[in-house]
């Protein structure tokens, strides 16, 4: 009983953030927990660069830049599965699967969109069985995706015999190593792409039906339900739409190393979930923004970083991660109380 | 439009419909029709099944059997019931806690362009927002701030919302589920105003109460729910409370009094029985060990309502006693009435006529004698208009046989002769002969409220009226322009302190189950409203 006060305490901050963005979008924003992330990462940043100067140079920022833009992609869709309440273990999968299909195509001699298109049409195809399977069928998500998980990476092996693909057209590579110059900046074409793709699935959740839907069905899927909204349709749109952003994350990802593993992104999964929850999606769903997801994934990007400027041993580097998950669960718990109680 | 017994084809038809949970059969084999305009009461007791229908009904639960033709088409589960025009407004109102008012009103139904885009349009915040505020003042619901989110708000609000759903999108059936049981009296006049005026518009209501005098106030058909099945289906004129009650309670109670054990045919037979029955016994235990905390409740909640029961008996024992002691004093009163006026002027006229006596023996004085005759006979007069006064006082002579609205005329002629305070007495032309306890009652009420006018307001004039609010119920409104009501008014209060008046009134209109409401009026003082539901109006010859 005490916990589902605590939740329906941050919920009214959160819909008024929802009902009100226009207007008083920097009110909400000041109390949310983007704000602690963004104090953490300056934090962090000073605290590397005293120790180690070299974590300012531009070759490092620019890799990390890299390294962020293709991780937050994927994390996008992933806090917007967290959202509607549910889970997604398979986009590590499914950026291996988007890399390697992209890679067979261009093999192929298909047009680069093209091939961008096919692997985006595999991940599209992943999210939708995973979509049907818990929404329709009504399976626990955590299951679902632990097995489609095992089978995207099964079949991904199975189409390059677990042998990398290597020598990706220049065009392709570009995509992940290009830097566009503004002024005397220069900036990772891919961060661009992110940059573009987090403004649509602002717009999308801030602006549209859909997303006033997506943030309800978390929450309160009865009350959708009584008007004759099908939840399991929008359901199925979010987790189609994760797919299709982790595929996008993991051409990125190729483009950047110039090759397609089929062992890619082992692992990344759980990374990607931590990112999306250190930025503010409540594991309970209904709650979370883009900002705190891009956030969030340069906080864990950061750290990680830092493990190695700093000289540390890098089976430090989930302890350490593990830990801030740890922190951010408490202090949005002990937060919500307070809201609660207040 | 109203018209129900109409041969076009049913906007609703429901056959065969059943609805099980595990083994227990929740809706079996329920087949009805529901005419476009028709407004249909759906009453049963708690597990009859009436909400497993009404979420059947409104797409939020899928059968297990039986089909559903809306409009001649079939339905399927789940249904987009604001696609279909159907619009369920359930027993607990479920909304989107954190979306605001209007977005809560528009949830499933949210206007936005560009048009064509379905879920990716973007949601026209101010056009729904004019809308809400429109409909919220059409339900006389004042929010301050259509933003608010929801779980701001009380319940009786958040009915009002699930209310308004049903009104920015238009529906072609309504299922409202208890609706009143969260509304207080003034939104319960409201919620049936808007039924009937749903009803006008063409659109159906399958309107779920546990209130009877809602059902005879509007419904124009009753399907009692019993068990799971149609008990009773029929025109609600042609019904009444008692019937509706007893299929709600249904006939077969009686047969598991028979004992089981004169069925068998042999002791071991018997006893084998017993053997299950102790081993079903067992299972029931522990069945009932799993329910504990179901029974836990079921317990408090029978606590409950055996402490209220327990108050009304005390109430209705205080109100025997009351009506005991009235009963006394007026016999008292009567009783004085009879030996202070008619028995010592029927004294006076006796010694006038002793006096006659002596004086025609004399036979001297002739015109003397005249005189005293007629004296005699001024006091007989006399003593006839106080007796038929008395007995007037008793029961109006009127009110048999010229009805309500003459007997309170000639009443309210007296009256205002006799206090000097104006009467303004309307009864409206609709009004015809009501059954006998009803007209006198409303007569008593009256009465008692134009005493208390008397005694309390130290008003000038009176204004009372009599009109048929519905087919089924007629209102009754006394008013003053005098003192009014100091403020609340605790009738307990007032009857502690001696003063029955009011009490009295509120006592009748109990017994008729209908309803009182005391306010200060528009002229200044005390308004009482009455209104009072009754089986049929005759219309007046």
């Amino acid at each position: 009983m005490d916990k589902r006060a605590t939740r329906i305490g941050l919920g009214q901050r959160q819909a008024r953030s929802v009902a009100r963005l226009s207007r008083q979008s920097w009110r909400a924003l000041a109390s949310r927990q983007e704000i602690i992330i963004l104090a953490c990462l300056v934090v962090a940043a000073l605290v590397i660069g005293l120790w180690n100067p070299n974590f300012y140079q531009a070759t490092n920022l620019l890799n990390l830049a890299r390294g962020v833009s293709w991780f937050a992609v994927a994390a996008l869709g992933v806090s917007m599965v967290i959202l509607v309440g549910g889970i997604d273990l398979s986009v590590g999968a499914v950026m291996a699967l988007a890399g390697v299909l992209c890679a067979s195509a261009l093999h192929a001699g298909l047009p680069v969109p093209l091939a961008i298109l096919a692997g985006v049409a595999g991940g599209l195809g992943v999210g939708f069985l995973n979509g049907v399977l818990v929404a329709r069928l009504g399976l626990p998500p955590f299951i679902v995706t632990l097995g489609t998980m095992g089978l995207v990476r099964g079949v991904t092996v199975g189409i390059t015999n677990g042998a990398p693909l290597r020598d990706l057209p220049p065009h392709f590579r570009a995509l992940g190593q290009h830097d566009l110059y503004l002024g005397p900046l220069s900036v990772p074409l891919s961060l661009v792409i992110m940059a573009l793709l987090a403004v649509l699935v602002s717009l999308l959740l801030d602006r549209t039906i859909l997303g006033r839907y997506i943030y309800t069905v978390g929450r309160d899927e009865q009350a959708l339900r009584l008007v004759g909204v099908p939840a399991a349709s929008v359901k199925i749109t979010v987790y189609v739409l994760s797919g299709a952003l982790a595929a996008c994350s993991g051409v990125l990802m190729t483009a950047w190393l110039g090759v397609a593993a089929p062992t890619a992104a082992e692992g990344y999964e759980l990374e990607i979930i931590a990112a999306a929850v250190i930025g503010g999606a409540s594991l309970f769903g209904g709650e979370g923004g883009v900002l705190g997801v891009v956030l969030g994934t340069t906080l864990m990007l950061v750290v990680r970083n830092g493990f190695v400027f700093l000289g540390l041993p890098t089976y430090l580097q989930s302890g350490a991660i593990g830990a801030m998950i740890l922190t951010v669960v408490l202090m949005d718990h002990l937060w919500r109380r307070r809201l609660a109680r207040g | 439009m109203a018209d129900v017994g109409n041969d076009s084809d049913p906007l609703l038809y429901v056959s065969g419909l059943t609805r099980t949970f595990g083994t227990l059969a929740a809706l079996s084999r329920v087949s009805f029709y529901v005419h476009a305009g028709e407004i249909v009461g759906l009453v049963g007791r708690s597990g009859a099944g009436k909400s497993v229908l009404a979420q059947i009904l409104g797409g939020t639960l899928a059968p297990s059997a039986g089909e559903v033709l809306l409009d001649g088409r079939r339905l399927c589960w789940p249904f987009s019931q604001r696609r279909l025009g159907v619009a369920l407004i359930p027993q607990r109102t479920i909304l989107a806690e954190r979306l605001d008012v209007t977005a809560n009103i528009f949830l499933g139904c949210e206007r936005g362009w560009p048009t064509g885009l379905g879920w990716l349009r973007v949601p026209d915040r101010v056009r729904m927002e004019q809308q809400a505020a429109a409909v919220l003042a059409e339900l006389e619901v004042n929010l301050d701030d259509l933003r608010t989110p929801v779980k701001q708000l009380t319940s009786e609000q958040r009915q009002m919302i699930a209310l308004a759903r049903a009104l920015v999108a238009p529906a072609r059936l309504v299922i409202l589920d208890e609706p009143g049981a969260l509304l207080s009296y003034s939104y319960q006049q409201r919620l049936l105003a808007l039924v009937r005026s749903w009803q006008q518009r063409g659109t159906a209501v399958i309107f779920v109460t546990g209130s009877l005098d809602h059902i005879f106030a509007i419904t124009d058909r009753v399907l009692v729910l019993n068990e799971g099945r149609i008990a009773l289906d029929t025109r609600t004129d042609s019904t009444t409370r008692e019937e509706v009650v007893a299929a709600q309670i249904g006939h077969d109670e009686r047969r598991q009094l028979t004992p089981i054990i004169w069925a068998l045919e042999s002791y071991y037979q018997a006893r084998e029985q017993a053997e299950r029955l102790r081993l079903q016994q067992r299972r029931l235990e522990e069945d009932l060990a799993a329910q504990g905390s179901l029974n836990q409740q079921l317990v408090t909640q029978l606590a409950r309502q055996v402490h209220s029961l327990d108050q009304a008996n005390q109430a209705l024992q205080d109100a025997q006693r009351r009506l005991f002691s009235q009963r006394e004093e007026e016999r008292k009163h009567l009783a004085r009435e009879l030996h202070d006026q008619v028995i010592q002027d029927l004294l006076s006229v006796n010694f006038q006529l002793e006096e006659l006596e002596g004086a025609a023996l004399d036979s001297a004085d002739r015109e003397a004698l005249a005189a005293e005759l007629a004296e005699a006979r001024a006091s007989v007069r006399a003593l006839i208009d106080d007796v038929r006064r008395i007995c007037g006082a008793l029961r109006p002579p009127t009110i048999d046989s010229l009805g309500l609205g003459a007997a309170l005329q000639s009443y309210a002629r007296d009256w205002s002769a006799r206090t000097g305070i104006a009467v303004h007495l309307q009864v409206g032309p609709e009004v015809g002969r009501l059954p006998e306890a009803i007209e006198l009652s409303i007569f008593r009420i009256v009465q008692e409220g134009l005493a208390n006018i008397r005694k309390h307001a130290q008003a000038r004039t009176a204004w009372i009226t009599l009109a048929a609010v519905s087919p089924r119920a007629v209102a009754v409104t006394i008013e003053d322009d005098g003192r009014g009501l100091p403020g609340h008014v605790d009738l307990a209060v007032l009857a502690r302190q001696g003063h029955y008046g009011l009490l009295g009134i509120s006592e009748r209109i109990a017994l008729l189950q209908g309803r009182l409401r005391l306010t200060n009026g528009a002229r200044g003082g005390l308004r009482i409203d009455v209104e009072i539901p009754h089986p049929r109006v005759t219309p007046a010859g």
